[in-house]
């Protein structure tokens, strides 16, 4: 029996189903030319597939309404949003901290697992750090257009001018400017440096010349010599171990824009750890969007097999419940802290003009994720795919829920307002939807987006054989 | 391989009495100071059980993740996180002078609303429903219950497993261990704001669970490796510990360095940037006057030296040098609960005041000695090595 049919057979024992031989990391059957030759195709001989076309050109037509919508911003102002007091942050900042959020499963499966020497990693971290870059280009947008005059952004930069201006070092929106800039750098570093061995197999199997050129430059000279790998290794692990303490300190910096204020709803000590919680279970949520698809489409189940499927789901579910404690805990201290404006604003959260978000929140990210406890429920696909798009929105309800409920009705009544976000809030956000989707379809189309090497190296051909005799 | 000679070291003996008499010397003289600084004796006796309440706690989460996540490091240490996980029936008993404290002491404020008065009062007239003496009582009831049932299950399935071998017990205790986690924190938040943060019943941190639970991770952890490191000079874990697995425990115990440097360097920085009148007190009781050079002792020996220390690989794989720096961070620990309780007694007596701190390390020998008279009696009646952990021939090798 094959353990393709072990896998799509009705009852497996519980206590085996993880066992290695049971649920491979990859197909067996597969050898170092199988794996080099099936991943390489996808960018390098085979025909580009239709589905590719229609699908690139939606989300090139969505990108389009994205610079679209910011050419009207920068022409009219950042009127054209739907901000106002007391609503002064609106979607710029519910959907920089959304698409930030999903960037943080890339890192987390590609630094903390590789350290954590979790190998089943392996065919998924090349287009999770993909999908890592695309997210925070997407996130980044939104606070630099925010601020009005896009082309001055430089000036959150401490540099000696001659305006003698600094920015204000004691305000957590400069610590984001250094967060996140040091975060994606860190992340397309050490994006590129994986791809380059697989830069070269793909310069080596180029037959057009135009593929050679470019695939060979960007392979950097790599000749695979002892020499190189063993540089190579000690660099990748340098840029794991750098990368890792970012899974924590972005989202942190991202937590402290709120909580270093003093408005009731923003104001918890408990947001750090559950932001990078919200973060990682947002991220693993996307991750499982884009990959069940992708390996559909492009008949990759040999590499992309339900134990990944279901340690993603895993991750989720663990991720879930410490957000759901969040939750907890901030309705518990509203009440148990005594103070009139914290108590107001989680009533108001419950009950307010905004409760039918709350509610519709605590159901996409806390009861609906709990039917992944289930086994059986965790090795059905469709039900993991459909779980992973009720988180994501649910994350995006979450931040739309913690900023504009906490601000829409402050301490003077007077002052009280409701927001929503106008046609051009919605094109933006809409818009990176597409701008994220158009870059992941390129990817796709020319890069590897599995590691080749690393796949390799996990094949049982790679076990060197211990001396028997 | 014969299961004789997995039984644990003779010598535990040893070390069994002797904990057991510093133990009782320890809390007598705890009993006998309560003449001199009376009510502060209370917060003494909290710190002691409060630290070693922490350990059992965090034995049972590290026991529980490793059931989840398997890996080599857990097996050597799953012996003795599972006898540490047994201790709580005699914890529960050790809860009853905290009883004492709160019924005819003056422990907890708001058991005894009717000496409070002003704006002070309504707030505790707020919390009333949640602090209340019978409320509080039936709560640290159901969180022993919760404990000692959890840790039933879990040890009743592992020696089962000793005996049997059975894979499915494997599962079992997965099973066990998903739910059982939840309950974790769960109990472990609610605990600590009944039995710590409490003490000043004004004061609120929505982190504050989470900032035990870290705690109670790295307690657990740093004594652990440090038992185990001891217990390593004698057969049979002297031929089974390898470097590997200290390196490993190592590479843990700077993980859980990390996490409680984060947790409380969050609460720090959010509640001293908001400045409100209702969170920063408890700041100020502690960074000032003398708690001022506790807090920095908590920055430079809690978090920065076994941090540096800790990113050494040479120093995680040599046992001598780990055990000292797990004996740092166990008395960083004690340093650190004591952080968190005594400035909450705040009564001018300066007698009380002095010899209380000095007190809290009695309590801590005292409670701690009969614990480990009672944990190395539980350790002694299994085999210190799980036979049929699934982990276990990885970790061999």
């Amino acid at each position: 029996m094959s353990t393709k049919d072990i896998e799509t057979q009705e009852y497996i024992p519980d206590h085996l189903l993880d066992e290695p031989t049971i649920t491979p990391v990859i197909r067996p059957g597969h050898t170092f030319g199988t794996v080099t030759d099936k991943i390489s195709a996808i960018a390098l001989t085979r025909k580009t597939p239709r589905g590719w076309y229609i699908g690139f050109a939606i989300a090139f037509a969505l990108a389009m309404m994205l610079f679209y919508s910011l050419a009207q911003l920068v022409l009219v102002g950042t009127g054209i949003w739907g901000l106002n007091v007391p609503v002064a942050w609106g979607f710029a900042i519910i959907n920089l901290v959304w698409w930030i959020g999903i960037g943080h499963a890339g890192t987390l499966i590609s630094a903390i697992l590789l350290l954590l020497r979790q190998n089943w990693r392996t065919s998924i971290n090349r287009f999770a750090e993909a999908m890592t870059l695309f997210a925070v280009a997407c996130a980044g947008i939104f606070p630099v257009f925010h601020t009005g005059r896009p082309w001055l952004a430089y000036w959150l930069f401490p540099y000696p001018n001659t305006m003698k201006m600094w920015p204000n070092f004691r305000s957590p929106l400069m610590w984001d400017v250094f967060a996140i800039s040091t975060y994606a750098s860190v992340s397309a570093l050490f994006w590129f440096i994986g791809l380059i061995p697989d830069f070269a197999t793909l310069r080596d199997r180029a037959r057009s010349r135009s593929g050679q050129v470019i695939y060979g430059m960007l392979a950097m000279g790599w000749r695979g010599s002892a020499r190189h790998w063993h540089r190579y290794e000690t660099a990748y692990l340098l840029l794991a171990g750098l990368a890792t303490p970012l899974v924590l300190s972005v989202h942190t910096v991202i937590s402290f824009d709120f909580t270093i204020g003093i408005t009731p709803g923003w104001h918890a000590t408990i947001f750090p750890p559950y932001f990078v919680a919200g973060a990682i279970y947002a991220g693993f949520a996307m991750v499982l969007i884009l990959a069940i698809p992708i390996r559909k489409f492009y008949g990759l189940e040999d590499f992309i097999t339900m134990r990944h499927l279901r340690n993603m789901a895993k991750i989720m579910l663990a991720t879930g419940l410490i957000v759901g404690y969040g939750y907890m805990m901030e309705a518990f201290f509203g009440w148990y802290s005594a103070n009139q404006y914290e108590g107001f604003m989680i009533r108001n959260r419950m009950t307010g003009p905004y409760a039918p978000f709350y509610w519709a929140l605590i159901f996409c990210n806390i009861i609906a994720p709990q039917i992944l406890w289930s086994r059986r429920m965790r090795n059905s696909v469709p039900v993991l795919f459909i779980t992973a798009l009720i988180v994501s929105v649910g994350m995006w309800l979450e931040r739309f829920v913690i900023v504009v409920t906490s601000l829409h009705r402050d301490y003077l009544p007077s002052s009280w307002g409701m927001y929503r976000g106008s046609f051009w809030d919605w094109s933006t956000f809409i818009g990176t939807i597409g701008l994220f989707v158009a870059l992941l379809f390129l990817f796709l189309r020319f890069l590897p987006m599995i590691s080749i090497f690393e796949m390799r190296t996990i094949l049982p051909q790679a076990e060197v054989k211990e001396a028997k005799e | 391989m014969s299961e004789i000679s997995y039984a644990a070291p003779a010598e535990i003996d040893h070390y069994r009495q002797r904990a057991l008499v510093i133990g009782v010397v320890a809390l007598v003289l705890c009993a006998a100071s309560a003449a001199i600084i009376k009510d502060r004796i209370f917060f003494s006796y909290l710190v002691g059980f409060v630290f070693w309440t922490g350990v059992a706690l965090g034995s049972l989460a590290i026991a529980m993740l490793h059931q989840l996540s398997g890996g080599n490091w857990g097996v050597v240490i799953r012996r003795l996180l599972e006898s540490a996980t047994k201790t709580f029936p005699l914890l529960a008993i050790l809860f009853l002078p905290v009883v004492a404290g709160l019924l005819f002491g003056d422990l907890y404020e708001w058991a005894h609303i009717e000496k409070v008065t002003g704006k002070e009062r309504e707030i505790l007239e707020h919390k009333k429903f949640y602090l209340n003496t019978l409320f509080f009582l039936g709560r640290a009831a159901f969180y022993f219950i919760v404990w000692i049932s959890l840790t039933y299950l879990f040890n009743k399935w592992s020696r089962e497993q000793d005996e049997t071998g059975d894979r499915r017990l494997q599962r079992k205790l997965q099973i066990l261990s998903g739910p059982g986690i939840v309950l974790y924190g769960l109990t472990v938040t609610f605990s600590s704001i009944d039995w710590v943060m409490s003490l000043d019943p004004e004061w609120f941190s929505t982190i504050f669970g989470v900032l035990f639970m870290g705690g109670q991770g790295l307690s657990a952890l740093a004594l652990i490796i440090a038992l185990l490191v001891l217990l390593s000079k004698h057969e049979p874990l002297a031929s089974k510990v390898k470097p590997a697995h200290l390196h490993d425990l190592g590479k843990l115990m700077l993980a859980f360095v990390m996490l409680w440097a984060y947790f409380n360097f969050s609460q720090f920085l959010i509640i001293w940037a908001g400045n409100l009148p209702e969170e920063i007190p408890w700041y100020i009781r502690r960074l000032q006057g003398s708690w001022k050079w506790v807090g920095l002792m908590l920055v430079v020996f809690h978090f920065a030296l076994p941090f540096f220390l800790l990113l050494s690989r040479d120093l995680k794989r040599n046992a001598r040098r780990l055990i000292t720096v797990a004996l740092l961070v166990v008395f960083m620990r004690f340093i650190d609960v004591i952080w968190l309780i005594a400035p909450e007694f705040q009564e001018k007596d300066f007698t009380a005041r002095k010899l209380g701190i000095v007190m809290d390390f009695v309590a801590l020998i005292g409670v701690g000695g009969i614990w480990m008279w009672f944990f190395l009696s539980r350790l002694k009646e299994r085999p210190i090595l799980p036979l049929h952990d699934p982990n276990w021939e990885d970790a061999e090798s």
